[in-house]
């Protein structure tokens, strides 16, 4: 579904990511790990088209995404919940999701989607009237969350949502992601540094360090490998 | 005896708390213009008082050369001047938004200069000199305005107290105030429950959320430099029936403007409306104890204390930008 391959990409001319190539296929949940800096986001944005690539290529279903302006990707399904939330503090829950819905696909199947993710994030139906702003994190964190699910992607990506959240909090949100997608069969490429976590849940992952792929495998895989288990899982 | 000069006094207080607000209502729509694109955009539009300049000789022209006056006459015909002015100048803001303002504002500023702030400053700058002087050529400096007899006619309403206490509505100011009351409603109105409008907010609040929501957020600020540019050109054009202009009436306003949007609250469109409000009453009743050449001391009087005791405007946003 979404193929990337040997990408290199940064900022004002400094690379960093290397030749990073990753293939996500329908229905899979794969997991991105790695340290802090090592351009998790950075790969997220170019697939969102925010950043600009220096090399490579993605394609998405089959279409060459680069030739897509930012702004047109999330028609062909794709749904970016940026790290740190970035909800429309000054638009209420409810215009935020409904912003979420700004996509063909999301307005069609609006009224069915709201429900389910008010059913998975019951606290924001309570929020509805108030503005994105003035909720706790782990509130706007669910806003993102269901904001993405709001345009009924084929691709839902998800950029550290346990970011700055209370233990608790980001247990509650890792085990609603793993109750949406056993109930959607969404296909998910998550970001995280809480490692343990993500190649718990995932079906599939990379692990990037210094803007190269370094370790890839399946879930067994990769908890087994002795570098996986010194390095990330503490053991 | 006493009596009756204080009734006098009671019906100047009254009379120029009329006019206060009838060209209080007009600053203010010219203020949401200036409000709105400011708000979305985060552009601060120099060139505003001149594109209000625009709206007030679109309107004139529409309606003495262009065959308004002669189809729905001197009495209507000024507002269907007026509201035509609108279409006409959304596509001058979208043309000058395409042309030049893109160039220097929002996902092309990456790697300018303090973020595209000071090329936006000159250019909008730059394209207020090129619309004043063009003006100038195009039209010539000779004052015109807009003629109507509701100009020169007045409702009375009284007397309010025997035989005294009665409040004069000129008729021009009076329907041009409705006028603009209506355009402000309509644009609320557009902004809080259209897709359109909550489009522009998303692109105000986080222009790179709401690019990951599939928002254009380029076209969004297009539109909204396009609407803002209408808006105010509406209230120039609301203006131009009881106030000769000229090339360089702009200058004059954009002063106004820029108060009214910082006492209302930087990028609030209904705050924008009050401070042009409270500009207007202010200019009005200041009137009454001060010369009138001292009007526009009162205003920045005004304007200070409010920006002294309430430095993020009557609706400054409370809300955390994340």
């Amino acid at each position: 579904m979404l193929r990337i391959a040997q990408l290199s990409a940064g900022y004002s001319g400094v690379p960093v990511l290397h030749d990073v190539s990753i293939e996500v296929e329908e229905g899979r949940f794969v997991a991105i790990v790695g340290p802090n800096g090592a351009g998790k986001t950075t790969l997220f944005k170019t697939i969102s088209g925010t950043v600009a690539p220096m090399a490579g290529a993605i394609t998405f279903g089959g279409v060459d995404l680069l030739a897509v302006p930012a702004h047109r990707r999330p028609h062909l399904g794709i749904a970016h919940v940026p790290e740190g939330r970035q909800v429309f503090p000054s638009l209420t829950v409810m215009e935020n999701l409904e912003m979420g819905a700004y996509t063909e696909a999301g307005r069609i199947a609006w009224a069915e989607t709201l429900e389910r993710i008010l059913e998975w994030f019951p606290v924001l139906g309570e929020r509805r009237g108030q503005p994105a702003g003035t909720l706790s994190g782990g509130e706007q964190q669910m806003v993102a969350i269901g904001r993405g699910l709001a345009s009924a992607p084929k691709l839902l990506m998800l950029d550290e949502p346990s970011m700055g959240l209370a233990p608790a909090i980001a247990d509650f949100i890792f085990e609603r992601l793993i109750e949406i997608r056993r109930q959607s069969r969404l296909t998910i490429l998550l970001v995280e540094q809480r490692v343990a976590e993500a190649l718990e849940s995932a079906d599939h992952s990379y692990v990037l360090e210094a803007g190269r792929v370094v370790l890839e495998g399946d879930n067994q895989e990769l908890r087994a490998d002795d570098r996986v288990r010194q390095a990330y899982l503490g053991m | 005896m006493a009596v009756v000069t204080g009734l006098i006094m009671l019906e100047n207080i009254l009379q120029s708390l009329a006019a206060g607000l009838l060209i209080g209502a007009i600053y203010g729509l010219m203020c949401v213009g200036l409000a709105l694109i400011f708000g979305v955009m985060r552009v601060i539009n120099f060139a505003q008082g001149d594109f209000m300049m625009l709206g007030m000789y679109a309107a004139y022209y529409a309606f003495a050369l262009f065959g308004v006056q002669a189809l729905f006459g001197s009495t209507i015909g000024p507002y269907v001047a007026a509201l035509l002015a609108a279409p006409l100048l959304f596509a001058v803001g979208y043309g000058v938004h395409w042309a030049l303002v893109s160039r220097v504002t929002g996902t092309r500023t990456a790697g300018l200069d303090g973020d595209g702030h000071y090329a936006q400053l000159i250019l909008t700058l730059g394209t207020a000199l090129i619309l004043q002087n063009g003006a100038m050529i195009v039209f010539g400096s000779y004052p015109v305005s807009v003629q109507t007899p509701l100009s020169v006619s007045a409702w009375e309403v009284g007397p309010l107290w025997d035989d005294y206490v009665s409040v004069f509505v000129n008729k021009a100011r009076g329907i041009a105030a409705l006028v603009s009351v209506a355009t402000i409603l309509l644009l609320a109105r557009l902004i809080a429950s259209s897709r359109l409008g909550k489009a522009l907010r998303a692109s105000a609040d986080n222009p790179e959320a709401a690019t990951y929501m599939g928002i254009d957020v380029q076209r969004s600020h297009r539109v909204a430099f396009a609407l803002g540019t209408a808006i105010t050109a509406v209230a120039g054009a609301l203006l131009a029936t009881n106030y000769p202009f000229h090339p360089y009436v702009g200058l004059e306003y954009v002063i106004v403007m820029y108060a009214g949007v910082v006492m209302g609250g930087m990028g609030s469109i209904l705050g924008a409306f009050w401070g042009g409000m409270t500009i207007g009453v202010v200019q009005q009743m200041s009137t009454l104890i001060l010369p009138t050449q001292l009007q526009n001391t009162a205003i920045f009087v005004i304007f200070l204390l409010i920006v002294f005791l309430r430095p993020q405007g009557f609706f400054g946003r409370v809300v955390e930008r994340t």
